[in-house]
């Protein structure tokens, strides 16, 4: 274990990559830390210090690891970028000229991303002037009556905005350099950042509860992350036996090699759709009116709020397997993975090449994704049952459970994973010579 | 003093969001976003890219001295 990272730092190539992503880790984390000009520092401090986080922030505060409370320059974090994604993800499916774009391949895909990449802006603009206006109004942090933005000129709340704006476009710069000359996904890597920056805070509360708590937590939150390593890496492996066929004069194929079915293909996407509309209803509610008295305003802040109600963890646990089954259904597309296999010659051992072998590839996905779907609920719901213990609301960012785990661990193995291929291809490259 | 930041700020701000965006977009989108994606070729970067690199670096550099010194003016104010 220790040797593989000794020498992954004696690679003089993987060093220069490893740093430099470090780097712009540091320069990231530093950019979440300063405040937009404009916003009283003191005032924010005081205010977040007062209230306890509800609901609707939580998810939104998580991934910018606690920017977004603060106001800083990146307050805004990742959230457009990946909000960006799910909706072009989304709409490849309704537009047929996207669903054209991503069948182009390198291309058509650089398309989408540059797609993407607009729609992060405008959703970032969207976003900061949505959150300026209730900071500016004194509804951010609920009945905190201190002055978040001192002198109210329209002026000021139009610079916090471009800010925030242009940092939203510097973190998306940043995420790309790390995919370029860094290791890992630079994106996912900056989230990973954003949930680990918050572990310190949260493990303080739990602290201040008794170091009985804190033990007996921290054994439960390595078994879950335990156990999330070994779903995430379980995988159904069905044989594949190519033909042999010529091409020019090289012999291709004759072997057999499987198509790799992953238990939880859908990522943690499914978690953060569900999380998201199930704040809706919460957003909804507090747009329309101040008063929390009306019947419908009650039921949705006693059962959809509430995050120990049963009635949310129910809801939340259905949402979840749905949006498993209808992300898996988008993403993995049975009768092209069929097409494709027919068009290089291979084809699954007893099953006809065409139409059976997609019938039965999708009857394996769908009964392997129910346990999948069932374990993502499972992992997603966990904190809601220690609210107890934590204690201060905001389960989704308790470090051990939910969401914050499911992402860890993904991009972790992810990050890991390249690393080891980069040392395998310097180590044969050396073999070789 | 404070005028003449909060222009920079917004000027270097429009001129940093256009910079990023006419970057070529890497990274595969949503499926690479969470594991499980490919590792994208290893097509090194043009001469426009390093110097779209450089000029947003510089741009930023200004944005980061605007945001920093107007902060500094409201803490001493």
């Amino acid at each position: 274990m220790l040797g593989a990272f000794r020498s992954a730092l004696a690679t003089p190539d993987l060093r220069k990559k490893i740093l430099f992503t470090l780097g712009i880790i540091v320069l990231y984390r530093v950019g979440a830390l300063l405040p937009s000009p404009g916003v009283s520092y003191p005032n924010v401090q005081k205010c977040i210090a007062n209230v306890q986080q509800d609901g609707i922030y939580s998810l939104l505060n998580l991934f910018s690891g606690g920017a977004l409370l603060q106001l800083s320059v990146f307050a805004l974090g990742i959230m457009p970028y990946i909000t960006a994604s799910i909706i072009i993800q989304l709409l490849t499916v309704v537009i047929p000229r996207f669903e054209q774009l991503k069948k182009e391949g390198q291309a058509g895909q650089g398309k989408l991303t540059q797609y993407t990449r607009y729609l992060t802006i405008a959703l970032a603009i969207l976003q900061a002037t949505g959150i300026v206006a209730l900071a500016d109004r004194g509804q951010l942090f609920g009945e905190c009556q201190d002055d978040i933005i001192p002198g109210d000129k329209i002026f000021t709340l139009i610079l916090i905005v471009i800010t925030m704006t242009a940092g939203t476009a510097v973190i998306m710069w940043l995420g790309e350099l790390i995919t370029e000359r860094g290791i890992g996904n630079g994106m996912s890597l900056l989230m990973f950042v954003n949930i680990a920056a918050r572990i310190p805070y949260e493990g303080k509360i739990i602290w201040d509860k008794g170091p009985i708590t804190f033990t007996v937590i921290c054994l439960f939150g390595l078994a879950i992350i335990a156990s999330v390593v070994f779903m995430e890496q379980g995988q159904r492996r069905i044989p594949v036996q190519y033909a042999k066929r010529m091409i020019g004069r090289r012999m291709y194929g004759g072997t057999s090699t499987y198509l790799p079915l992953k238990v939880n293909q859908a990522g943690v996407i499914p978690v953060i759709f569900a999380s998201s509309l199930l704040y809706l209803p919460d957003l909804i509610s507090r747009l329309i009116g101040g008063s929390q008295d009306s019947g419908w305003q009650r039921f949705i802040q006693q059962y959809l709020v509430q995050q120990d109600s049963w009635v949310h963890i129910l809801v939340y646990f259905a949402l979840i397997i749905f949006f498993t089954y209808f992300y898996i259904t988008i993403t993995f597309n049975v009768n092209e993975r069929a097409e494709e296999m027919r068009k290089f010659g291979g084809f699954i051992p007893g099953i006809r090449p065409g139409r059976p072998t997609s019938e039965y590839l999708n009857f394996v996905l769908q009964r392997i994704t129910l346990p999948g779907s069932i374990y993502l609920g499972i992992i997603a719901i966990l904190p809601n049952f220690f609210l107890s213990v934590t204690g201060t609301g905001n389960n989704q960012n308790f470090p051990f459970g939910g969401t914050a785990v499911l992402i860890m661990v993904g991009v972790g193995l992810d990050t890991v994973k390249q690393i080891e291929s980069q040392l395998m291809q310097r180590n044969y490259e050396g073999f070789l010579r | 003093m404070e005028l003449a930041l909060q222009i920079g700020l917004i000027a270097t701000s429009v001129l940093l969001i256009l910079l990023v965006l006419l970057h070529r977009g890497r990274g595969g989108g949503l499926s690479s976003l969470f594991g499980g994606g490919m590792q994208s070729s290893l097509s090194g970067s043009s001469v426009v890219e390093k110097n779209l690199d450089r000029a947003t670096l510089v741009v930023g550099v200004i944005w980061l001295i605007c945001i920093i010194g107007l902060g500094l003016l409201i803490k001493i104010a």
